[in-house]
């Protein structure tokens, strides 16, 4: 189905009597061509131009099955928003300990969501994307080491997976971009399913530390600033250097009689700093007709800034402008709602289309979307 | 004349109702099937059967008709819906789907040397070869 094999055994290696390695090759591409509808209009960085780039990608996997229970997967991906520059989006081995337990190491995908591990495969899901107010906070990808373990609970089927691991690269942060890093993440996710029922959590910790040019820059920077005034403790009120952080998601999922509910809801912490808490929430609703799957979903992002760290300082004094700005670009109340239809219109592939509008009350600015595409796995 | 045309619409008739599925494994297989084993070893949700034995299922490619009414039977899916479940696990490393064979002859002559294979074929297709561990109305 997926597959296509080829057997990448040398005459040589053959001759030296070592097992042939088959390399499996597949493969995913989606191709979307967006419009912003109005033309102050701006969304997931569509404007009122036609534009196929933004959200287009194009991917290869290769997997080569070691023997032994070992097997080395690499991923390599492509975005139109990138220009096309291929990266790994994943490199790692998987070693199977038992039939219930498997190592994965190298680079993976940061466990955030139900969606986290394949949302760049629009093929496994019905929306154009997936929901942005929840899955918009970065930090993707990891380093580091999964273990996963599957049983049977019951009539449930179990999935536990604890990752250990670092982050590091560049995030945007306020508006601005970030060199971000988080260090010693351990996480657990657990998800339950039966029978077109599921449910996942997931919690993960870690210790964050950002360095935005602006703001962490020596001498030059905010912070320097602060502290030389005298307001050092401030600066370290603001700063992100190694604070603790968290993340907690829970999720559920039903698929029964073709109507399909998912929803998930996340809140993420950075003590210690002019990060707010972030807490969003997602529910979507469709209907399986055939091949045609018309679905709508709301979603809501409402993150409040701690306005407490500059409370004490006189609206006249010259750095409650640079210090509130800071603090207040964390302030977000935003809704967003989605109506579009999946077709299946080949076994391989699926022609979406969706609108999108997003209504964001801190700013008071309404953006609408519209976007065509194909999601395609080979 | 008139039995002609009696002919085609019987014909047509018996074209169009769906065929029975045989899940078939090899005749040493003595292991106990039901649809619930069947779906998760086709789901890559189990990799032994009851008795504790390595299982190693066998899919037919989707232009076999038998394997559309394998999936919604025994799985409870469309072919697409599986092929999104599968997409799932395979870019993610989680699992590989079944091989799949391009006819149910290559099925049968599969699962009758292999002791620890399990597949399936429309009823009238499974040969003495194999064992046909259960019927999928």
């Amino acid at each position: 189905m997926l597959k296509r094999k080829l057997l990448a055994a040398t005459i040589a290696a053959s001759l030296c009597g070592v097992s042939h390695a088959a390399v499996e090759i597949n493969g995913f591409a989606s191709i979307k061509g967006g419009i912003a509808l109005s033309e102050d209009d701006s969304l997931y960085g569509y404007d009122n131009d036609v534009n196929f780039k933004n959200e287009s990608l194009a991917a290869l996997q290769l997997k080569s099955d070691l023997g032994d229970k070992l097997s080395v997967t690499a991923q390599l991906l492509g975005r139109g928003a990138d220009d096309w520059d291929v990266g790994f989006e994943w490199a790692f081995l998987s070693y199977d300990l038992t039939d219930s337990l498997r190592v994965n190491a190298g680079r993976l995908r940061t466990p955030f969501y139900k969606y986290s591990d394949f949302r760049d495969v629009g093929y496994a899901y019905d929306w154009s994307r997936v929901p942005q107010s929840v899955y918009g906070l970065g930090f993707d990808t990891i380093e580091g080491a999964s273990l996963y373990h599957t049983t049977t609970l019951g009539n449930f089927d179990s999935t536990l997976q604890l990752i250990v691991g670092s982050i590091d690269g560049d995030e945007q942060i306020g508006g601005a971009t970030a060199e971000a890093q988080i260090d010693n993440i351990t996480g657990v996710t657990w998800e339950l399913g039966q029978d077109g029922y599921s449910f996942r959590m997931a919690y993960l910790i870690g210790k964050s530390t950002f360095y935005i040019d602006r703001l962490d820059a020596p001498t030059t920077g905010l912070y320097a600033q602060l502290t030389a005034f005298g307001l050092g403790a401030l600066a370290q009120n603001l700063d992100v250097v190694d604070e603790s952080s968290s993340f907690a998601g829970v999720g559920f999922n039903i698929d029964k009689n073709d109507w399909i509910l998912v929803s998930e809801i996340t809140k993420a912490t950075v003590d210690n700093s002019f990060i707010t808490d972030q807490e969003s929430y997602y529910i979507s609703v469709g209907h399986r007709f055939d091949n045609i799957t018309p679905y709508v979903s709301f979603e809501k992002e409402d993150n409040t800034a701690k306005t407490e760290l500059y409370a004490a300082i006189p609206t006249t004094s010259p750095i409650f402008a640079p210090v509130s700005t800071v603090v207040n670009t964390q302030q977000l109340d935003r809704n967003t709602m989605n109506l579009g239809v999946r077709y299946d219109f080949h076994p391989s592939a699926a022609l979406k289309v969706q609108y999108t509008n997003a209504d964001n009350k801190t700013t008071d600015k309404k953006d609408s979307v519209l976007v065509v595409g194909v999601d395609l796995v080979f | 004349m008139l039995k002609k045309l009696l002919v085609v619409p019987a014909l047509a008739l018996s074209f169009m109702a769906v065929a029975n599925v045989a899940v078939i494994v090899h005749p040493s297989n003595a292991a106990a099937l039901s649809q619930d084993d069947i779906n998760k070893i086709f789901t890559g949700r189990a990799k032994t059967f009851a008795d504790g034995k390595a299982a190693e299922p066998v899919n037919l490619a989707e232009s076999v008709a038998v394997r559309a009414d394998f999936d919604q039977k025994a799985l409870g899916r469309t072919s697409t819906q599986m092929k999104a479940y599968w997409s799932k696990l395979v870019f993610t490393g989680k699992g590989t789907p079944p091989k799949e064979l391009a006819s149910e002859q290559e099925v049968v002559a599969e699962v009758a040397k292999n002791p620890a294979a399990i597949g399936y074929v429309s009823a009238g297709a499974a040969t003495g070869n194999v064992k046909v561990a259960l019927t999928l109305n």
